[in-house]
């Protein structure tokens, strides 16, 4: 009897696809920051991120690196918050943080008792406000930045191959230089191109507040109104930067006005006629952050290069360009993705890897970003392996997805695949947080996380041969060969 | 009246919003309940322990089985557990490799094996399916030769590449340091798999999967009557090996540091662990006020002494971390990171200066609030997954913690006070018997000596295992040999060779050995006659230790504690194949096993090195590439399931009347060290073994 009702429970869900429902409040402040709020109370915590929208695809070429450079440098305090102190408030009221950083944006979060909510907003509005942006930070974090890269590019094996694939595939787009940049940039920058790049792009309206968690959505908005709130808008920001960073001197000669003429206590409430005039008119001065262009542009022929790095196997790396990750080909391209490379049933692992026994490993990814995608075909090869060989497997793997249609079979499992993947990517609140914010800021929607599945299920089968044509242009092309150092 | 106050009261309020304090840190608002959801627990009749974890966030469900047995040394089969696991999902005896993974993609489902459990994941409505799968695998696994090959083959290559991940290097040596003779100081090499054969696996399969005394642990979106439902039909009728319990060793605890030096031509950055065995087991009362102490040393976040030292203060690396390992059966400590080369030294020392210093001293009380705070902290964000409930319970019966342990959690980390930590601190850490584990370029070397205690930095290779950086000999085993005989007796040709071997009747050596320890010197003497008689005696003042005598034919030992033996017929047998003045000369016609196993600098000296197996041990001389004279002897015995190693070191050969003999020898067994002097040398005396020997 038992029996019977399990079988019967299992068969109800069997046919049905679904997707789990995310509540949100959105809104906007009038400095221009968004606020995204998603309130849960399975467990007393609560994630608190900031997304802002730059990342090394906004840098000066002659300056790169910087984006993640700050990532590292917002972390050395504020006016507020001294050296190291950031870390040790969130971690001494049981709280963790940390950041990372892309082509197209920097992000921060703690995840903390939920007790915690209201130090949670004070410590990133004071990130946003006024962070030390010193030459003693500065000087300290170019050492950390530099043995980050040591250690996850120039000693790692394969490492730089995400560096070389970039420089080759966008040559007229900032993606040409990896996030972890130029350490020789990092070395020539003075302390004023710091603060102009906080100054450019560090600012309410080019921020994403996302709060996931075991909040109260109306006290949550009460304090943000007073972190964030009383965040000034437009260039106001950066005039209130210098009156707390400049000598009286030096900010007279900017602006003209005095310092003593403006109220330390609430400078944005200054009564002083001259204060009160440079106040508004500062403002009134947007914002504006120059926006780098889409890139569709291709790869002009077939580009081949060699590597040499200090590892014992050969590599191959196969580099295509791909459409920015809000096209609506992106989701066949995802499908296709599956079907050569997701699991050990597909035809990537199962034609090369285990039949012809060519790889140690060999697969394939998308990397969507913003203005641009790349697709990658990688293999690890033994040393009696041709590393043309490995090539040719690929092609062949590719002239196959580009005439035949895949089997209903695998279009099944590459559904079922996603399905499976969408329900586990909002089990935790930080994933919750995060996943709102990247929705908003890249499409302009953060209801997209609960209609992802049905983006994924409208894909066809001709969609994904379509776009396996469209895309996997094997004469537009980057192929790097990584090959042992001499020793 | 009443509506201008409110807009007043409201305007105040704005204003007061707009001068918001920012110097005035947010106090927390009222400490948050933690539920802590508790978990069931049934067993089965055959033997399976089931936790139930319910969790209905998530149509999914998660299972994972673990075998009840303990770990096993491999020995020459390292890696055999591992191995085992990759294999099991290589076929069943009704699917194939291809199906099976066609079947388990076709869900959506994760289904993974390793040498001693299985995991499966997958959405709600699959899981039947997934269930016959993962059960399919459990019990029917049938290892194909093909694929046994296949992955042996790809394993061996990716063992290839572990010579060039420093981090994987660092972790082998670890692990071969702290754990020596105990299966975790097992690191598979591609000599252990190529020793592995089906029979091995699918012996290991039987012994390590099986319900007895396994448990069972599935979270996720299932109720009681489902889990029992599922459980009974899957898992019911499977029978298996009982259980495996051994008990493990502790570790490889020193006297002193050890450096331990493996390179990695072309590094930027070394990697860098101190580390050391800890004696503590899963469970144990100071378990939770250990890991405080790792927590304030280096154990999470960027607050932690280690972290705050090297990496913000002196901007040696990007992360600087401790570990606490507690398992049932062995615990280690280990703190370290990656350094750029020029620091690496410089970094070793402020590690170990943290070691000391939180030895010392206790820590302050911001440290103590700090590190609390974020482990409370830590442990209110780990029960968002429902995986941690889970392994709350299965930790409580596993190790037999108190029933409200998990419960009382948050109490007992209040309770710890700066004493505690100092004490777990001078009871399990240690700044000076440490292993100080490097990865990285060769040119670092030099000023890694001052680390180690005895001087003599130790190299291994990418696995662990004592570095041989062996090159093809350009001469076979006999020319050796020759030319061996031909330095030894300062001969110029074979026929001059023959008269100085055949003129040898005789000689006796005596030589007085010392180490520090002991108060007095050793005399040790020994005889030899031809053809092949031998025979050796040592004594310290009045008293006999040990004497040894062969002649040929028969023979004995005699040593205090246990009196005179008669060699076996095994031991004469091993005798016979080297004996003579010169042994080497007679291997061919004697029997002995010898092969050249090429050239091999040790000591910074390159050497042909000749192995030799004359039954009862294996022996690697190494013999000067320059002189040909022997430099070095290192013999493995094995008795019972120990191996006794014994080397002698020789230095400064002398001319004694047309022979060369070494005037200085150091001979090593296992920990002690002996150095010898030659005192007198006769060749073909009077009166060789003495009446009264």
């Amino acid at each position: 009897m038992k029996k019977t009702l399990l079988i019967g429970l299992f068969l109800s869900s069997l046919t049905s696809w679904s997707q789990q429902k995310i509540t949100y409040v959105a809104y906007d402040l009038p400095n221009g920051l968004h606020v995204i709020l998603h309130e849960e109370h399975a467990t007393p915590i609560v994630a608190v991120s900031v997304l802002y929208h730059v990342g090394s695809k906004n840098e000066n070429p002659n300056r790169t690196g910087f984006a993640h450079f700050f990532e590292h440098l917002l972390f050395e305090g504020s006016a507020n918050i001294g050296r190291g102190e950031y870390s040790e408030l969130v971690e001494k009221n049981g709280g963790t943080l940390n950041a990372n950083t892309s082509q197209d944006r920097t992000y921060y979060y703690e995840i903390l008792p939920s007790n915690q909510t209201e130090l949670g907003l004070w410590l990133e509005s004071e990130r946003m406000l006024h962070a030390k942006v010193d030459i003693k930070g500065i000087e300290t974090q170019r050492s950390v930045v530099k043995e980050e890269k040591r250690q996850r590019v120039d000693n790692q094996p394969y490492g730089s191959f995400f560096t070389e694939i970039f420089k080759r595939v966008f040559i007229n787009h900032p993606y040409n230089w990896a996030p972890i940049g130029s350490m020789e940039h990092l070395d020539a920058a003075q302390e004023e191109d710091y603060i102009n790049f906080y100054k450019t792009f560090y600012v309410p309206s080019n921020a994403t507040l996302s709060i996931a968690g075991d909040i109260d959505i109306d006290q949550t908005k009460k304090w943000i109104d007073q972190y964030f709130g009383s965040i000034p808008k437009g260039q106001a920001i950066n005039l209130y930067r210098d009156f707390v960073s400049l000598s009286d001197d030096a900010f007279k000669a900017r602006y003209q006005v005095d310092k003593s003429k403006f109220d330390a206590k609430n400078f944005l409430a200054s009564s002083q006629p001259d204060a009160k005039k440079l106040i508004a008119t500062y403002l009134a001065k947007p914002c504006s952050i120059e926006r780098t262009q889409k890139d569709s542009s291709p790869i002009i022929g077939q580009i081949k290069d060699t590597i040499y790095d200090n590892i014992q196997l050969p590599g191959i790396f196969i580099g295509y360009k791909m459409p920015a990750q809000t096209h609506p080909d992106t989701y066949a391209l995802e499908f296709l993705n599956e079907v050569l490379s997701g699991g050990s049933s597909s035809r990537i692992n199962k034609e090369i890897v285990e039949k012809r026994e060519l790889a140690q490993y060999a697969f394939s990814f998308n990397y969507g970003l913003e203005d641009a995608g790349i697709g990658i075909f990688a293999a690890i090869i033994p040393q009696e392996v041709a590393l043309d060989t490995v090539l040719n497997a690929f092609d062949a793997q590719l002239a196959r997805v580009k005439t035949e249609l895949i089997s209903e079979e695998e279009f099944q499992k590459v559904r079922n695949k996603f399905e499976n993947d969408i329900a586990s990517s909002n089990s935790s609140i930080a994933g919750i947080a995060e996943n709102l914010a990247d929705n908003h800021v890249y499409y302009g929607d953060a209801s997209r996380v609960n209609t992802l599945l049905d983006n994924y299920l409208k894909v066809s089968r001709e969609d994904i041969l379509r776009v396996a044509k469209t895309y996997l242009n094997q004469d537009a092309r980057v192929i790097l060969y990584y090959l042992p150092k001499e020793k | 009246m009443k509506t201008i106050i409110l807009t007043l009261a409201l305007a105040s309020a704005a204003l007061a919003q707009a001068q918001i304090d920012r110097s005035k840190r947010p106090d927390a608002a009222a400490a948050p309940k933690i539920n802590i959801p508790a978990s069931q627990v049934f067993t089965t009749a055959n033997g399976i322990t089931v936790i139930l974890s319910e969790n209905h966030k998530i149509p999914k469900v998660s299972i994972e089985y673990s075998s009840g047995s303990s770990p096993k040394l491999l020995t020459d089969k390292a890696g055999l557990d591992d191995f085992t696991g990759e294999l099991l999902m290589t076929g069943t005896q009704t699917r194939s490799k291809d199906q099976l993974d066609r079947e388990i993609d076709f869900i959506g489902a994760n289904l993974s094996a390793g040498g001693d459990g299985m995991y499966l994941n997958c959405l709600t409505k699959h899981l039947d399916k997934g269930l016959e799968l993962m059960t399919d695998v459990l019990f029917n696994a049938s290892f194909p030769e093909s694929e046994i090959e296949r992955l042996r083959k790809q394993n061996l290559s990716g063992l290839q590449s572990t010579k060039a991940d420093a981090g994987q290097m660092a972790k082998n040596a670890t692990k071969k340091v702290n754990f020596p003779g105990h299966p975790y100081g097992e690191v598979m090499t591609e000599e252990s798999l190529k020793n592995i054969t089906r029979a091995d696996i699918i012996a290991h399969y039987k012994a390590n999967f099986s319900p007895a005394g396994s448990y069972l642990v599935i979270v996720g979106d299932i109720n009681r009557v489902q889990a029992e439902a599922l459980v009974n039909r899957y898992f019911g009728a499977w029978q298996g090996a009982p259980a495996y319990n051994a008990t493990l060793g502790k570790g490889q605890f020193d006297k002193g540091n050890r450096v331990i030096f493996v390179k990695k031509p072309g590094a930027v950055q070394s990697v860098v662990y101190v580390t050391f065995p800890i004696d503590i087991k899963t469970g144990d009362k100071n378990q939770l006020p250990l890991t405080v102490l790792n927590g304030i040393l280096g154990g999470g976040g960027f607050g932690t002494r280690l972290m705050q030292n090297l990496r913000e203060d002196k901007a040696f690396t990007y992360g600087c971390y401790s570990s606490l390992n507690i398992t049932e059966n062995g615990s280690w400590m280990s703190a370290g990171g990656n350094f750029k080369n020029a620091v690496t030294d410089s970094a070793i020392t402020e590690i170990l200066k943290e070691f000391s210093n939180i030895i010392a001293a206790a820590v302050t009380d911001e440290e103590m609030a700090l590190t609390k705070n974020n482990m409370a902290g830590g442990f209110a964000r780990s029960l968002e997954s429902p995986q941690t409930m889970a392994r709350f319970a299965l930790n409580t019966i596993k190790y037999k913690l108190a029933p409200d342990y998990y419960q009382n959690y948050l109490q007992r980390l209040e309770s710890i006070t700066k004493e505690d930590i100092l004490r777990m601190a001078q009871q399990y850490f240690t700044a000076t018997n440490c292993h100080i584990i490097v990865v990285g370029n060769e040119e670092i070397l030099p000023k890694l000596l001052p680390f180690d205690a005895d001087g003599r930095i130790e190299k291994l290779d990418a696995f662990g295992n004592e570095l041989k950086d062996i090159k093809p000999a350009d001469i076979d085993a006999q020319t050796l040999i020759n030319r061996y005989a031909m330095a030894l007796t300062a001969s110029k040709n074979t026929k001059e060779l023959g008269k100085k071997v055949k003129a040898l009747k005789s000689y006796v050596r005596v030589s007085e050995l010392s180490n520090g320890q002991m108060p007095f010197a050793l005399t040790s003497t020994d005889y030899f006659w031809a053809p092949t008689n031998e025979a050796s005696k040592m004594e310290m003042p009045g008293m006999v230790l040990q004497k040894s005598y062969f002649d040929g034919k028969s023979g004995y030992n005699f040593s205090m504690q246990g009196g005179r033996e008669d060699l076996s017929a095994e031991q004469l047998a091993a005798k016979m194949k080297a004996s003579g003045f010169i042994p080497e000369l007679g291997y061919m016609l004697n029997g002995m096993t010898f092969e050249i196993k090429g050239i091999e600098t040790i000591d910074d000296k390159a050497c042909y090195l000749l192995y030799t197996n004359d039954g009862t041990a294996e022996s690697f001389d190494y013999y000067d590439a320059a002189t040909y004279l022997k430099y070095k002897t290192i013999s493995v015995r094995k008795e019972g399931e120990q191996t006794i190693e014994t080397s002698i070191t020789y230095d400064d050969y002398q001319n004694i009347d047309g022979y060369l003999f070494a005037q200085k020898y150091i001979i090593n067994m296992g920990k002690m060290s002996f150095n010898a002097v030659v005192k007198s040398i006769q060749v073909n005396p009077k009166e060789v073994l003495p009446k009264d020997f």
